[in-house]
């Protein structure tokens, strides 16, 4: 993919983000890129999706489209580090 | 617009009457009344979110989140009520303490101010929101989930009109519509102009608003509560406690994610709870240490044969130490006595609420002297701590902080106060030759 964002600050950021958001007391290195986001170890719902976008951005330094999750299909952390990547993308 | 709002809430704060005035006991009357009288049209503004939340592809247990229905209209009146009682209580003139021979010190309730509430997609909250606060003199913005969008300008009509009806300012209460994230960053860079901030929801979102922003905030950090069970304790009451504080709300913060249990009587615990779970029907999961034998043995399994069995057993492992199930899941995990129990809580706890169950006294005293958490239970469900269970009054939330409120978040946690100081002329050189 082609973005000005680095790929690893992205997934380490969201990571950390979907971390916090299961209550789990992990290091990003210990979620692999394609742990489901609602199963066995992570549990994160769209409710939570204001607190986790506002972390991301400011984590990040940049601004994220208000409807990026709208219609889109996302089942594991890879689908997340994508969405937020191309997000990112679109909005510059 | 961020600027219109701060200003039309802080001009409504100057101009409505001090706390404990008459006009706040109308109001939660007015709320009530108008509650039930808008309630259809409150129901109708829920189903529109809901069906738009279903085309989003919401899954049923958080369309449940955002559903109203005619029973969360009696707990809304109940909780009026039960405010409307509590507000002498919090209001009640102070009959001083005499200071020397001089004057008289008293303190005199204020409001906090201008409180911001940021939650997610529950409408009840908007009601507590408009509620509590304003009942001793605050003003609130209410920032909920767009998900929730319809049914909160249906509730912000209701509130408008009962503070109108109180004789209040309107302004009082200003639900926020702008879904916009960059009207929140504004607003939590506000410190001149909100006063506290209160998130309740998602630990994003209160990680977030506790890191972004000066402005004080009251805020639970998460339940990750434990129990220890001493070798002294009754087993069967350990059971009991474990179910009763994980299952009837098992995302609630104040239920049990694990147990902590003197290796000598792990197996005994956990056969205990499997047979409490099977007597009662109770569906649980226990996420057990692989140091305790499953009951029945190797084979003993996962869970009770094809599904006749009400419990399921999964091993625990490392990465549930310290997080919330957030479902009908307990941990059991073994501990080598009570200062294994405590470097545990110590650290994979939040500070929540953490029991203890013992017979032995000296062990339970020692528990409470060394944990430090908003509430511990000495020999009961960790569910206890909550205002209104605790005689402690209504609550807005549970505060896992350690500055002004740490527990419940209850009227008097809203309040902040005066010092006054009956002087009868007193002068202060006079009452320097008194000073030892």
């Amino acid at each position: 993919m082609i973005t000005g964002l680095d790929r690893d600050a992205v997934a380490e950021s969201v990571k950390r983000v979907v971390i916090a958001e299961s209550r789990l007391s992990l290091k990003p290195a210990d979620i692999d890129d394609h742990e489901p986001l609602n199963g066995e170890i992570l549990r994160v719902n769209s409710l939570g999706f204001v607190g986790m976008l506002v972390r991301l951005e400011d984590e990040l330094d940049i601004v994220l489209p208000d409807d990026l999750f709208v219609g889109r299909s996302f089942e594991t952390v890879h689908d997340l580090i994508e969405i937020v990547l191309l997000g990112a993308e679109a909005s510059q | 617009m961020t600027e219109a709002i701060l200003t039309s809430a802080r001009a409504a704060l100057a101009a409505a009457p001090p706390t404990g005035d008459p006009a706040y006991e109308r109001y939660c009357r007015e709320l009530a009344k108008r509650l039930a009288a808008h309630w259809p049209a409150v129901l109708d503004a829920n189903a529109q979110d809901l069906a738009r939340a279903e085309e989003r592809g919401l899954s049923p247990v958080l369309l449940d989140r955002l559903r109203l229905t005619d029973a969360h209209l009696g707990r809304l009146e109940h909780l009026t009520e039960a405010v409307l009682n509590e507000l002498g209580r919090v209001t009640a003139r102070d009959p001083g303490v005499p200071i020397g021979d001089w004057g008289v010190r008293l303190r005199s309730p204020k409001p906090l101010g201008v409180v911001f509430m940021v939650y997610e997609a529950r409408p009840t909250v908007t009601v507590e929101g408009a509620l509590l606060p304003v009942a001793v003199g605050n003003a609130v913005l209410l920032r909920g989930g767009k998900e929730i969008a319809r049914t909160n300008e249906a509730l912000s009509a209701v509130a408008r009109e009962a503070l109108e009806a109180a004789g209040l300012p309107a302004h009082l209460v200003t639900v926020l519509d702008d879904p916009d994230r960059a009207q929140l960053r504004a607003l939590l860079k506000r410190p001149d102009a909100v006063d506290v901030l209160i998130p309740r929801g998602s630990p994003s979102l209160i990680d977030y608003c506790r890191s972004a922003s000066t402005i004080p905030v009251i805020a639970s950090g998460g339940g990750v509560n434990h129990v220890y069970v001493h070798k002294s304790a009754d087993l069967g009451l350990a059971a009991e406690v474990a179910l009763d504080s994980k299952l009837p709300e098992p995302t609630a913060c104040n239920t049990a994610e694990m147990m902590l249990v003197d290796a000598e009587v792990a197996d005994d615990l956990v056969a205990a709870v499997l047979h409490a779970a099977e007597r009662d029907n109770r569906q649980v999961t226990v996420r057990l240490d692989p140091r305790v034998p499953r009951p029945g043995g190797e084979a003993g399994g996962d869970s009770g044969a094809g599904g006749e069995r009400p419990w399921r057993i999964d091993e625990l492992q490392e990465h549930d130490l310290g997080r919330e199930f957030l479902d009908a899941t307990i941990g059991v995990r073994a501990v080598e006595g009570l200062d294994e129990a405590l470097a545990h809580i110590r650290r994979h706890g939040s500070g929540h609420t953490e029991g203890v169950l013992a017979a032995d006294r000296g062990v339970s005293e020692e528990f409470t002297r060394r944990v430090d958490a908003a509430a511990i239970v000495v020999n009961g469900s960790l569910r206890l701590h909550d205002g209104p269970t605790l005689g402690l009054g209504s609550e807005i939330s549970i505060s896992t902080g350690r500055m002004h409120v740490r527990g419940p978040v209850t009227l008097g946690s809203l309040v902040t106060h005066s010092w006054v100081v009956e002087a009868h002329g007193t002068l202060r050189s006079s009452v320097t030759a008194h000073r030892p």
